[in-house]
Order: structure tokens, then C-alpha cells, then sequence
């Protein structure tokens, strides 16, 4: 029994050499430290969650060894090399982390630059579309301008045909008139005779064809609101002037009485008698004296005014 | 001699002898020659990766080791070859991952220029149209 208690006793001195020989052993190294505090800041990256989960895990199994390490006192040399190794695995979760969130944002901006392209074609499209629109909204107005410009030509070339056709037609109506009634030209405008048939006899009593007559005169004069009219009678020089004066002016009168009876405003018509004065034939024989017998209405040129007879001859 | 005739404390000794032996004794070769095999593989990676180039400090570190491991190697220390094979190959990681990192960033950084340059043309342009 007592080898045995020595036995016991010498195996617990044996042990309490062994812990005395590692009892010297720190708990810790700095690289040990260095490898923690490495440890925290990676588990605190969220990238390194998302991004480095595998690398992490052997970090944190080779941490786990160098403290187990630390925890059963083994080497100093021990536990800083498994602590070297903790810490240079932590890193490479570091940097895998960092490799693939760039990868990430490589794959990212590709999409982003991929989406501003095609906004950018979409936007130089939509700009081609628009000035397309613009230049074909453009050249519709100016076509449709100038089918108003067209229009506008052609209503005014047609009214000034219709003018033009309007008043060659009252230019031959007037001409017809004139030429029907023998109207001759002469310095002072148009005259027309009405002869002593179209009187009755010694009177100024127009005949039914006088009055013929100074209706178309009339009409020529409704139709020409530019003209007037000058009515001048004259007699031959059988009895005496007074007598002869008073005659032609009263023929004078009643012509101007028709033409103002037929519409012809009063002050366009003047009258004038002229007795015996401008004979257009000698008085020596009854044809010759008949035809100073007459009453000459000379019609003004468009817009002027009659100039007066000119001296006797 | 007899054994109970010895001094307590030499049989204390003897057991502490066998015990620190026991404690100490060498790790198998074939893991340590794993080990370095696996180190050197990590390495070759590291160098493909462009580590010469983007992470020198971490592969000549790496290149080290593996250099020391396979001294210890030769001298059948395979606990040093084990433990300087694990720490080299723990380099070689790091360097390779660094030497990726950096490329990748690379990249990244030259797309999103890539893609901010496409962002003023395109502002140049829409300006000048109005």
C-alpha cells in the first residue's frame, strides 16, 4: 500500500511540474490579438457575409484553433502561428469579399450602361421623330400657303376677267348704241343729232321716233354714270332770230325733259339753244335748211367735261 | 537493482520523460507532405492569378515558407514542414484573393467611368439639341 501512495504521489508531482511549465504560457499573443480584432471588423463587413460566407468560416474555424490553442496554454510559438494563419485567412475573406462585390458592381454598371444606351437610342429617336414631324408639319403649311396664294390669284385673275368681260361688254353695248343713233366723234365727245323730222313742225313736240332715239340715248347715259350731256338746239334762218332762238332752246329743253324723264339725274343734262348760229348746211334751199333744223346732244368722254363750242364760223 | 530500491523522484522524472515524449511526439510525414503539396499548389494559383505583379509581399512570404517547409522536409522535421506549409499556403490564398480583388476593382472602377463618359455624352448631346 505504501509503494502505491508513492506511486500517487509521485504521478501528481509529475502533473503540477507540467502545469508549472505552462502556467508561464500567456492566455495570449499580439498576433493572437491582431487576428481577433481582424476577426470582429470582418464579421462586422456585410459584404463579407453576402460575398465571402465559405472564406469566412475557415477564418473563423482557424481563430477557433489558435484559441483553443491559447486556452489549453500550448506554445507561444504555437499559438502564434495558427494565429498568423487565422489572420491571414480573415484577410483573404477580406479580399474575396472585396473581389466579388466589385465583380457585382462590374456586372451592375454593365446593366446600367447597357440601360443608358437605350435610353440614348430611345432619345435620338424620339428627336428624329420629332423633327421629322416638325419639317413635315412645316412643309404641309407652306404647301398649304401656297395653295391659298394659288386661290387667291386665281379669284383674282377670275374677277378681273369678269371686269375686263364686264366692261367690254358695256364698251359694246355703247358702241351698238352709238352706231344705231349715228353718233359721230368729234373733239368735244360724241354727238347725236336729232333732225327735224323728230320734231313736229315749228314745235318742240318730240315725234315718236325722236323720243326712240333719246331713250337710247338715255340707256347710254344710265350705263355711263361718268358722263354728261350737253343739248344744244338750232334752227335754219327762215323768220327771225328771236324767234328762232326761242325754238331751238325749247327743242333743247325738250329733249332734256325726255332724258330726265327717263331717269337721267337733271344735273348731268345741260341745255343751250343756238337760233340760227352753226349752220351744218347753207340755208338756200328746203334739204339744205332741214338740216339745221336739229338738236345736237354731244355726250362727254368718260369722267370729262364738254368743252364749249367753239367760235362761229 | 531493484525497483523499489529507486528514488522517488527518479521515477518521477522517468514518467515526466515519457509523458513530455508522448506530448511531443513528431506528426505523422505523409500529412506534412500533403501539407506542402497543397501549399505548393496554392502558390502556382497565386502566380496565375497575377499575384507577382498586384501582391509581392504575400507570395514572396508565401514562396518563403514554402522554401523553409521543404528545408524542414529534408531534415524530417514534419511538425515545422506541417506548420510552415499551413502558414504558406494561408499566404498564397491571401495573395491570389488580393491580386483578384485588385483586378476586379480594376475593372469596376474602369466600367463606371466607362459608363459616367457615355452619361455626359449623352448630357452633351440632349443640350445641344436644345
Amino acid at each position: 500500500m505504501i509503494i502505491r501512495f508513492h506511486f500517487l504521489k509521485s504521478l501528481a508531482f509529475a502533473g503540477a511540474l507540467l502545469l508549472a511549465a505552462c502556467s508561464t504560457v500567456p492566455t495570449s499573443t499580439p498576433t493572437l490579438d491582431e487576428a481577433r480584432a481582424d476577426f470582429v471588423a470582418a464579421n462586422n463587413n456585410p459584404q463579407i457575409a453576402t460575398y465571402a460566407s465559405l472564406e469566412f468560416k475557415q477564418a473563423s474555424d482557424a481563430l477557433d484553433a489558435a484559441n483553443r490553442a491559447a486556452a489549453q496554454h500550448e506554445s507561444l510559438d504555437a499559438i502564434d502561428r495558427l494565429a498568423y494563419v487565422a489572420k491571414q485567412r480573415i484577410a483573404t475573406a477580406q479580399e474575396v469579399a472585396r473581389a466579388k462585390s466589385a465583380q457585382a458592381e462590374v456586372a451592375n454598371a454593365a446593366r446600367e450602361r447597357d440601360k443608358v444606351q437605350a435610353e440614348a437610342r430611345a432619345a435620338e429617336s424620339d428627336r428624329a421623330r420629332r423633327d421629322a414631324e416638325a419639317q413635315a408639319a412645316a412643309a404641309q403649311t407652306q404647301a398649304a400657303n401656297a395653295q391659298a396664294q394659288a386661290q387667291d390669284a386665281q379669284m383674282q385673275a377670275q374677277a378681273a376677267q369678269q371686269q375686263a368681260a364686264m366692261l367690254a361688254e358695256r364698251s359694246a353695248r355703247l358702241e351698238a348704241l352709238l352706231v344705231e343713233l349715228h353718233a359721230q366723234k368729234t373733239e368735244r365727245g360724241m354727238v347725236v343729232t336729232i333732225g327735224d323730222v323728230l320734231f313736229a313742225t315749228d314745235r318742240a313736240d318730240l315725234t315718236p321716233g325722236g323720243m326712240a332715239n333719246v331713250r337710247k340715248l338715255a340707256e347710254v347715259m344710265m350705263q355711263n354714270p361718268d358722263r354728261t350731256v350737253s343739248v344744244e338746239g338750232f334752227t335754219d334762218s327762215t323768220g327771225s332770230s328771236a324767234h328762232n332762238l326761242q325754238l331751238s332752246e325749247r327743242r333743247a329743253a325738250a329733249v332734256a325733259q325726255a332724258l330726265t324723264s327717263m331717269g337721267v339725274p337733271r344735273e348731268r343734262v345741260a341745255t343751250r339753244g343756238y337760233g340760227e348760229a352753226y349752220p351744218v348746211a347753207s340755208n338756200d334751199t328746203g334739204a339744205n335748211r332741214q338740216l339745221n333744223r336739229r338738236v345736237e346732244i354731244v355726250l362727254s368722254n368718260a369722267g370729262q367735261t364738254i368743252p364749249p363750242r367753239a367760235a362761229q364760223r | 537493482m531493484d525497483m523499489n530500491s529507486l528514488h522517488p523522484l527518479v521515477r518521477v522524472g522517468a514518467a515526466c520523460a515519457v509523458l513530455a515524449l508522448a506530448a511531443c511526439a513528431s506528426p505523422e510525414k505523409t500529412p506534412a507532405v500533403a501539407a506542402v503539396a497543397v501549399s505548393h499548389n496554392a502558390v502556382d494559383n497565386a502566380v496565375s492569378a497575377g499575384a507577382p505583379a498586384l501582391a509581392p509581399a504575400e507570395l514572396s512570404s508565401a514562396r518563403e515558407k514554402m522554401m523553409r517547409a521543404n528545408q524542414a522536409l529534408a531534415a524530417k522535421d514534419y511538425k515545422t514542414a506541417r506548420a510552415l506549409a499551413i502558414e504558406a499556403q494561408a499566404d498564397a490564398k491571401l495573395a491570389q484573393s488580393k491580386a483578384d480583388s485588385a483586378k476586379s476593382t480594376e475593372a469596376a472602377n474602369q466600367i463606371d467611368a466607362d459608363v459616367q463618359a457615355l452619361r455626359d455624352q449623352i448630357d452633351r448631346a440632349n443640350s445641344d439639341q436644345r
